[in-house]
């Protein structure tokens, strides 16, 4: 039942959306078309961070370390329910949207994207933000942030262990 | 990291490791941006649909009775509550531009009424937009699809049901500090 409500969940999602340009009477293709071009553009946007996280996380790979880091920690992640190779993705994810990406990219070509890392990445990825950037932009010129930094990482911890628990 | 790996490299004598890692990562990226192109286009096509066709002012008025609820607003305040709903219905249709521009608008209103100390309606709002209220995560989609992965999409109810949760901590967390803050506060 699940499986096959996740098989037609994109072509749904499309209808629905296509159905709600319709009802509002709005050209359908051209929207299309520059939803479609801004698409592009954020690919662009992103491309830079992309070029140096995965640069910086295939010498971190090549050279060992990464995996003597993960060797490290292992037990810490083990005792907690989470897969060691996500490591990289939760100390990125509060820090940079697009390095993230990158991270989990990562994990799904050295695990495949169906393994548990992988699916494990992915659903915290969605299932985040990136509080420092967030709180950065939002709070500028506050001085007094109080509680606010705390409570968005707590949210983010719970958001990270109830995709341990789910996935 | 970069630093990190090429000092790690060099101490422990593996300068030709280091070297193929700094060609391959520009690689790497290039490929995967190219292979996620035609799927991000796409969901960015869909969005374009979705915008023009005013879904999220809809969804705007329809959350702003209940968010008015959930925010306790000190005085003044309040003004910033359309800008607060367009925002988060904005960041649940994955439309980021149009949410930030929404979201700082709000936190502008409210800043004018508290000057540098953040209130504490100011802070749910960011720990709101910070535990993400995405509906339909495009970009991990595309990615797995990209990798071949069984389904794709069997992702999104996990989730969903992460954020939800990691949300409703937070706003939880807030509530906690914000009536212990009349006094003292849990963090400064």
């Amino acid at each position: 039942m699940r499986k096959a409500g996740e098989k037609v969940m994109l072509p749904a999602l499309t209808v629905l959306c296509l159905l709600c340009g319709l009802r509002a009477r709005i050209n359908v293709y051209e929207a299309f078309v520059q939803g479609a071009k801004s698409g592009f553009l954020t690919l662009v946007q992103i491309l830079p961070a992309l070029t140096a996280i995965l640069t910086a996380t295939a010498l971190l790979r090549e050279t060992g370390l990464m995996e003597s880091v993960q060797q490290a920690m292992a037990p810490f992640f083990s005792a907690l329910h989470l897969p060691e190779e996500a490591a990289g993705v939760l100390l990125l994810r509060p820090l940079s949207g697009s390095a993230s990406v990158a991270a989990v990219s990562e994990v799904i070509a050295r695990t495949g994207a169906d393994s548990r890392a992988a699916r494990f990445c992915c659903v915290v990825s969605g299932a985040s933000e990136t509080v420092f950037f967030t709180a950065s932009l939002y709070f500028s010129g506050i001085k007094r942030t109080r509680y606010a930094v705390g409570t968005a990482l707590f949210a983010y911890v719970c958001g990270v262990w109830a995709a341990a628990m789910l996935v | 990291m970069l630093l990190v790996g090429i000092i790690y490299a060099s101490a422990t004598g593996q300068g030709d490791a280091a070297q193929r890692a700094l060609f391959s990562g520009g690689a790497e990226a290039v490929q995967l941006a190219l292979s996620l192109c035609g799927a991000y286009a796409f969901f960015g096509g869909l969005l374009g649909v979705l915008r023009a066709s005013g879904t999220a002012d809809a969804l705007a008025k329809w959350i702003e009775k209940p968010l008015g609820k959930l925010f306790r607003f000190e005085r003044g305040e309040e003004k910033a509550l359309a800008d607060i709903s367009l925002n988060l219905s904005a960041n649940m249709l994955g439309m980021g531009g149009a949410a930030t521009s929404a979201g700082l608008s709000a936190m502008k209103t409210m800043r004018e009424v508290n000057g540098e100390r953040a209130s504490d309606a100011m802070i749910l709002f960011l720990v709101i937009n910070t535990s993400s209220v995405q509906l339909f995560p495009a970009t991990m989609v595309a990615l797995r699809a990209q990798a071949g992965a069984a389904h794709a999409a069997d992702i999104v109810l996990p989730t969903l049901l992460s954020t939800a949760w990691a949300t409703l901590c937070g706003i939880g967390a807030c509530r906690w500090c914000a009536r212990r803050g009349k006094k003292s506060c849990c963090l400064r």
